[in-house]
């Protein structure tokens, strides 16, 4: 019969690729536990990143060694934001503040750190005043733009600038000069993903949004005690 | 003594102002002010706009009793994971109907202000439609909603 043939064919073809699937799937589940989350994904293997330079103000020089030690929250954005960080970082300031009144047990309070997109307006002084506001732990780091967009690509984080006037969207050819009275009232569209470093310091897993913090808390506790 | 009395009747006025109903029946409440860093560059002001006459009423600016340099209307929309903030012609509210300003969806942005107004003060913000009708109310400044109780209405001031 044609159509069983057609089976055994593809049977054949298949069932080796199928077998090795298998057994990597087999393999990989023992080597990782992957715990249960509510919000979070937890990367199926934890990430190396490249270090990168920014700064602090007080703490100088920040790159990869000082995440070491801790679990980091990162998150980028910029202090013109209009909406997005402000709501963020009230969020993540809520969820520090629980954690304060009713810490889970065991639980490694986690360090955020607020990246600026937009080292050409946030110098490190202002963004860390700014961070400080929402919660006095939170850090903010800077650097040079080519630095924040190596550390923001490595994560995966989208970012674009964009103009307007009169309530329109202005968009500007890469060779177009910015118009002058439009220089410094750009916006900057972004992902508002929370990432989370490993005491490590590499990638462990992403909070997408939209965010809870007793959410955030849960799943930061059931992955600590994965990691142990 | 005078001024203090005179001050007190203000703030009462001022007070009374956000909950008379308004003649063209858009009825502002909740107005307030998210509570921000002192150097921040932008503010945020959010309410519940609610429309109870027959025809499609729209906000088409707003002006602030705060010295800032310009005042904007935006909407926060997420797409595929990127949060953007789109400027607004306008703010659209429908007949019978309500629209509510908060964090992550519509809001008046307070662009480049002199100084940051601190928790618990009261901003005049002044409502223009596109009718040319304007309506004056008072938003206080509080941080952002309490997320931590699982309300998402807030209606007293912090």
């Amino acid at each position: 019969m044609p159509i069983k043939n057609d089976l055994q064919g593809i049977w054949n073809k298949y069932s080796l690729l199928l077998g090795v699937i298998l057994f990597v799937l087999v393999g990989c589940e023992q080597v990782v536990e992957i715990p249960e989350t509510e919000a979070a994904f937890v990367l199926p293997e934890v990430v190396t990143l490249e270090d990168f330079k920014l700064t602090h103000p007080r703490l100088g020089g920040y790159g990869l060694d000082s995440t070491r030690g801790k679990w980091s929250l990162f998150f980028f954005g910029y202090t013109h934001c209009p909406d997005v960080c402000p709501t963020e970082l009230f969020m993540m300031a809520e969820m520090m503040r629980a954690i304060e009144k009713n810490p889970p047990t065991d639980f490694q309070v986690p360090q955020v750190v607020f990246v600026s997109l937009d080292p050409q307006r946030d110098t490190a002084e202002s963004l860390q005043q700014y961070a400080g506001f929402y919660h006095s732990s939170f850090i903010g780091i800077t650097g040079t733009q080519s630095a924040v967009d190596g550390l923001s690509q490595a994560m995966g984080v989208f970012y674009e600038r964009v103009y307007h006037r009169d309530g329109d969207v202005v968009t500007l050819d890469p060779q177009e000069a910015v118009p002058g009275e439009l220089e410094n009232s750009y916006l900057i569209n972004h992902s508002a993903s929370i990432f989370l470093l490993n005491p490590a310091g590499k990638l462990h897993a992403i909070f997408p949004p939209p965010h809870d913090p007793n959410k955030m808390i849960r799943d930061l506790a059931a992955i600590q005690g994965a990691w142990r | 003594m005078h001024t203090s009395i005179f001050r007190a009747l203000c703030t009462f006025l001022l007070a009374l102002s956000t909950l008379t109903v308004n003649a063209e029946s858009l009825v502002v409440t909740d107005p307030w002010i998210r509570s921000a860093p002192p150097n921040a560059p932008t503010l945020g002001a959010f309410m519940v706009l609610e429309n109870n006459s027959d025809s499609e009423v729209s906000v088409v600016d707003a002006h602030s009793s705060l010295e800032v340099d310009r005042v904007e209307l935006h909407r926060t929309v997420m797409a595929d994971g990127v949060m953007k903030m789109v400027p607004q012609k306008s703010i659209p509210v429908p007949s019978h109907s309500s629209t509510v300003l908060k964090p992550g969806s519509w809001h008046v942005m307070l662009i480049g202000p002199k100084k940051v107004p601190s928790m618990g003060e009261v901003v005049q913000l002044t409502l223009v439609f596109g009718d040319g009708t304007e309506q004056v109310v008072a938003a206080t400044v509080r941080q952002g909603k309490k997320m931590m109780d699982g309300h998402s209405h807030e209606m007293k001031s912090d």
